[in-house]
């Protein structure tokens, strides 16, 4: 029986699909911008042979089947020896090679990479850095990026710097989508729907108006109205509850000031001291 | 405003906050922020329990000024 070109055409192609269809399972999880030299002329060769494969009959079909079986093999096994080993991954995939270091670039390393001056000041400048005099330390990828780490002084200012306490914070969870109420995500949090229409009702909103509700660690809700017309209250317990406690604070004291009671003047000053105390406890969280 | 009633304004803003820092370390999640809740939780309340007690002695004291 022969099959008309066509039809054969069509029976390679859709193969071709299917095996396509697998093909990310056997390469690294990262994006096609940062795959190596090796995985990029890889990815290449095995398309490559899916295409020709499939629209030139000229080629027995068990010939391309060969070539790609080969070639998938080959990628697994590197990827997977890459793994175990330091060395051979060096070798594979390249190594980081450090361009700029104590704030001085290094021209030879530049040279050898073939990296020109431009290429260098390009990349910077994708990463926000207009003055090489910025840089401390610069590393080239094998990839072909820069990444670069700033002087210290240059470097955006975080709490730690400030030696500011913060407060620890878990994932949001998302509990209402489009009008719909997630009980599984409700669930994970422990909380329920009775929960949900308590807060929503203090809010004065009704549940199928919520496009989006989420829940953060503190059990504070916050939401986006199908309505945009509608303004949504800002959340204020917490900073209401540090205000309150701030004020009670320097309400004991006045107290403490103004009693001429001594053993009542004594209450008042533990009183507002611990209260004191009880403000330094909590005011990280209440931010 | 008398100083009995001021005091009684004080214990409200305590009975308040005691609540709400119950009800937050119930919600939270982290254990460090929960810890955190329910000490100054119970912190307040031995303070709230100090105060109720001086509520007293000044509504004995001065006796025009009993309840709300």
């Amino acid at each position: 029986m022969i099959i008309p070109g066509w039809v054969e055409i069509l029976l390679r192609t859709t193969v071709a699909f299917l095996i396509l269809l697998a093909a990310p399972k056997i390469f690294r999880r990262t994006s096609i911008a940062h795959f190596s030299y090796f995985e990029a002329s890889a990815m290449i060769i095995i398309a490559v042979i899916l295409a020709v494969g499939s629209f030139h009959i000229g080629i027995p079909v068990g010939y391309s089947i060969t070539a790609l079986i080969t070639w998938v093999l080959i990628v697994g096994i590197v990827n997977y020896i890459s793994l175990k080993s330091v060395s051979f991954r060096n070798f594979i995939h390249g190594k980081g090679i450090p361009v700029i270091k104590d704030g001085k670039v290094l021209e030879d390393n530049l040279k050898k990479e073939r990296y020109t001056t431009d290429d260098l000041l390009k990349q910077l400048r994708a990463r926000n850095v207009f003055k090489v005099a910025d840089v401390e330390f610069a590393v080239l990828e094998s990839s072909g990026d820069i990444n670069v780490l700033l002087k210290k002084e240059n470097q955006p200012l975080t709490p730690k710097d400030m030696l500011i306490p913060v407060a620890p914070v878990k994932e949001p969870q998302t509990i209402v989508m489009d009008g719909k109420v997630m009980d599984e995500a409700l669930a994970t949090v422990g909380l329920n729907r009775g929960w949900l229409e308590g807060e929503l009702e203090k809010q004065g909103i009704a549940i199928e108006n919520v496009f989006i509700g989420q829940v953060d660690s503190y059990g504070e809700l916050t939401v986006d109205l199908f309505d945009d017309k509608i303004k949504v209250p800002e959340p204020k317990e917490k900073p209401l509850l540090l205000a309150s406690i701030k004020k009670t604070q320097a309400d004991l004291e006045i107290f403490a000031l103004q009693t001429e009671n001594e053993r009542a003047k004594d209450l008042f000053k533990n009183s507002s001291r611990e209260i004191e105390e009880v403000l330094k406890m909590v005011q990280k969280y209440l931010h | 405003m008398t100083v009995g009633s001021q005091v009684k304004q004080c214990l409200a803003s305590l009975k308040s906050i005691e609540a709400n820092l119950n009800s937050l370390s119930l919600k939270t999640e982290n254990e460090e922020a929960r810890h955190a809740f329910h000490e100054s939780c119970l912190k307040t309340r031995k303070v709230l329990q100090q105060m109720e007690a001086r509520v007293g002695e000044l509504e004995y004291e001065e006796p025009q000024y009993k309840g709300f």
